[in-house]
């Protein structure tokens, strides 16, 4: 397994968020993470990312314990995440948000850019390089130098997803990549999907649109009220009493309305 | 040469000792940090300058440099406990720090009470003096030793200041530059692309501190006479408001800002008891019209755009972005 996950629980003064949450993500899997607004689905996103601990339970990463890590151990693990309510540095041209992104994998500090070292020039060139490479790796060559908060929607999440790419990570968080996009949006972001995948990326996904769920993940986890309800391939999941119910409610709630 | 009259060149020191104060707030307002310090590690560097030069007899450049790195080391100091805290609590404990720094040099024996020190070597003196070595007398320039000596001072300044400048463009353009801007931006999100807050934070804190101790290291020698109320809350006001008015997002905003608010008060003169009406005033409309400073970003941004409009070489972005 790439990621684990063994008995997370996580709850914020006396409210429970999560109980006894359990999966796995095997590397090369594309994997789902659903569940109804409000389940805890971006909540294991950022306890991944250190954000926050878990209250317990234990998160490994190729073996090795995450918990504890500051947050950009993370990404330097090979970490890397996009954010529901997209997160770009807004102020900054698209090119600039995929060179921030390359700072974990660069190494030139105060001194290096002071003296502007040969190998300081060097980097700077590559870091250029690589971020027009990303940019156009998720079609976005045409607005490298436009301000990222002047972007459309789509463009906005495309652009984050190249960001975190700019990190080189062997695991790929997306937190809901395909809110608010329109059919031919959600249908080019899926093939980047597999194309992410394919390179050799991991991805973990939390999707309301259960289309793009179905169609791209290899193994699905159903969450509800902070509680794993269900694990297994798409068709597994999708016919799971429980995550009917989650989704549609039950007959007796059906009564009470 | 009237012009070149002692007092405007003096103003003119006076602007560009501000602006390199402008790029010290600047530096660690580019990280998202309100530190109101500035005036205590500015004292840091004037007092600590003027006991090594006194005191201790070294030369006046050497002592700058001793004392501005002693600045710093004390900002990281203060920085480890104070940077863990946001916004209007950072400002409340630099504030305090700037406070007690005060504080004690106004009871210290070596810094001479709310008396001060006095009867400093100025810069200009110092640089005449290398400038009579070498043969180079008032005459010969065609100035008196006052005017020789204040351009002098204003030439090392401004020589400094442009070398300040250079470096925090070249760092301004950089992984760390990109570094301090993503953290201003969005914390969380810097976070996760792997960048340490904590670190560069604190050398946005440790800069502008270096900086902040050099110039009071230079303001104690082109006044030649220092005393605690010289580093006192207003002067934390005056720094902050070159960046306010400026504005902080390019370094353009809080250099602009500063030359602005040195020289008003000098050209405002004429208007003698309304002075401070008029800067009043003035403050009130850029914080409702231009909140964000006189010089912001998007002011470069709208520039260009209008630039390549004239040029005719429009495309499809711009012409989105202009929308």
């Amino acid at each position: 397994m790439l990621l684990q996950l063994t008995h997370i629980s996580k709850s914020f003064g006396g409210i429970t968020a999560l109980t006894d949450v359990n999966f796995g993500v095997e590397q090369g899997q594309i994997v789902g993470l659903i569940g109804p607004n409000g389940a805890g689905k971006t909540t294991i996103f950022n306890m991944i990312t250190a954000i926050f601990p878990p209250t317990s339970g234990e998160i490994t990463f190729d073996g090795q314990t995450l918990v504890g890590l500051a947050p950009y151990k993370i990404t330097d693990r090979g970490i890397a995440r996009t954010f529901q309510n997209i997160r770009l540095f807004g102020h900054m041209s698209a090119l600039e948000n995929v060179k921030v992104g390359l700072h974990v994998r660069t190494g030139k500090g105060f001194w290096a850019a002071l003296l502007r070292t040969p190998s300081q020039k060097r980097e700077e060139q590559l870091v250029g390089q690589k971020a027009r490479e990303l940019l156009a790796f998720v079609g976005l060559t045409d607005i490298a130098d436009v301000r990222a908060d002047t972007l459309a929607y789509g463009q906005q999440r495309r652009l984050e997803i190249a960001r975190a790419l700019a990190t080189e990570p062997h695991l790929l968080l997306l937190d809901e990549p395909a809110a608010g996009m329109i059919e031919s949006e959600t249908v080019d972001l899926m093939a980047l999907i597999r194309k992410i995948r394919d390179n050799g990326t991991t991805v973990l996904l939390v999707e309301h649109d259960m289309h793009l769920v179905m169609n791209l993940c290899d193994k699905v986890v159903c969450i509800n009220f902070g509680k794993q309800i269900a694990e297994g391939t798409p068709e597994e999941v999708q016919n799971h009493p429980d995550v009917i119910e989650a989704y549609l409610g039950s007959e007796e709630e059906d009564e009470a309305c | 040469m009237d012009l070149l009259n002692s007092y405007n060149l003096q103003v003119l020191t006076f602007i560009v000792l501000n602006l390199i104060l402008a790029i010290s707030i600047y530096v660690t307002l580019s990280t998202g940090q309100l530190s109101l310090g500035h005036a205590g590690f500015m004292a840091m560097g004037a007092y600590g300058t003027a006991i090594l030069t006194e005191q201790a007899g070294l030369p006046l450049f050497l002592a700058v440099i001793i004392a501005a790195l002693g600045t710093g080391a004390i900002s990281l100091l203060i920085g480890l406990p104070t940077l863990r805290l946001n916004g209007l609590y950072l400002a409340i404990a630099t504030l305090g720090f700037g406070e007690v720094v005060r504080v004690i040099f106004l009871n210290l024996e070596i810094t001479n009470g709310a008396l001060g020190i006095t009867g400093l070597h100025s810069i200009g003196s110092r640089v005449y003096d290398i400038l009579k070595g070498f043969g180079i007398k008032s005459s010969t320039l065609g100035m008196n030793v006052l005017e020789v000596k204040a351009l002098a001072t204003l030439v090392v300044l401004l020589l400094l200041f442009l070398a300040v400048l250079f470096f925090i463009l070249r760092l301004n353009r950089s992984r760390v530059g990109r570094a301090f801007s993503a953290i201003k931006a969005d914390e969380t999100a810097a976070m996760a692309m792997g960048i340490n807050i904590t670190y560069y934070k604190m050398l946005a804190f440790v800069i502008g501190s270096v900086l902040a101790g050099m110039c009071g290291g230079l303001f104690a020698h082109i006044t030649t006479a220092i005393t605690p109320d010289d580093f006192n809350y207003h002067r934390v006001v005056e720094i902050l408001s070159f960046a306010v008015i400026g504005g902080s997002e390019v370094v353009i905003g809080p250099l602009f800002g500063a030359t602005l608010l040195t020289a008003l008060p000098e050209v405002l003169r004429v208007l003698s008891e309304y002075k401070m009406m008029f800067y009043g005033g003035l403050m009130v409309l850029v914080m409702a019209f231009r909140p964000h400073g006189l010089i912001t970003a998007e002011t470069f941004a709208r520039f260009k755009r209008k630039k390549k409009q004239a040029t005719g070489t429009l495309d499809d972005t711009n012409a989105r972005e202009g929308m």
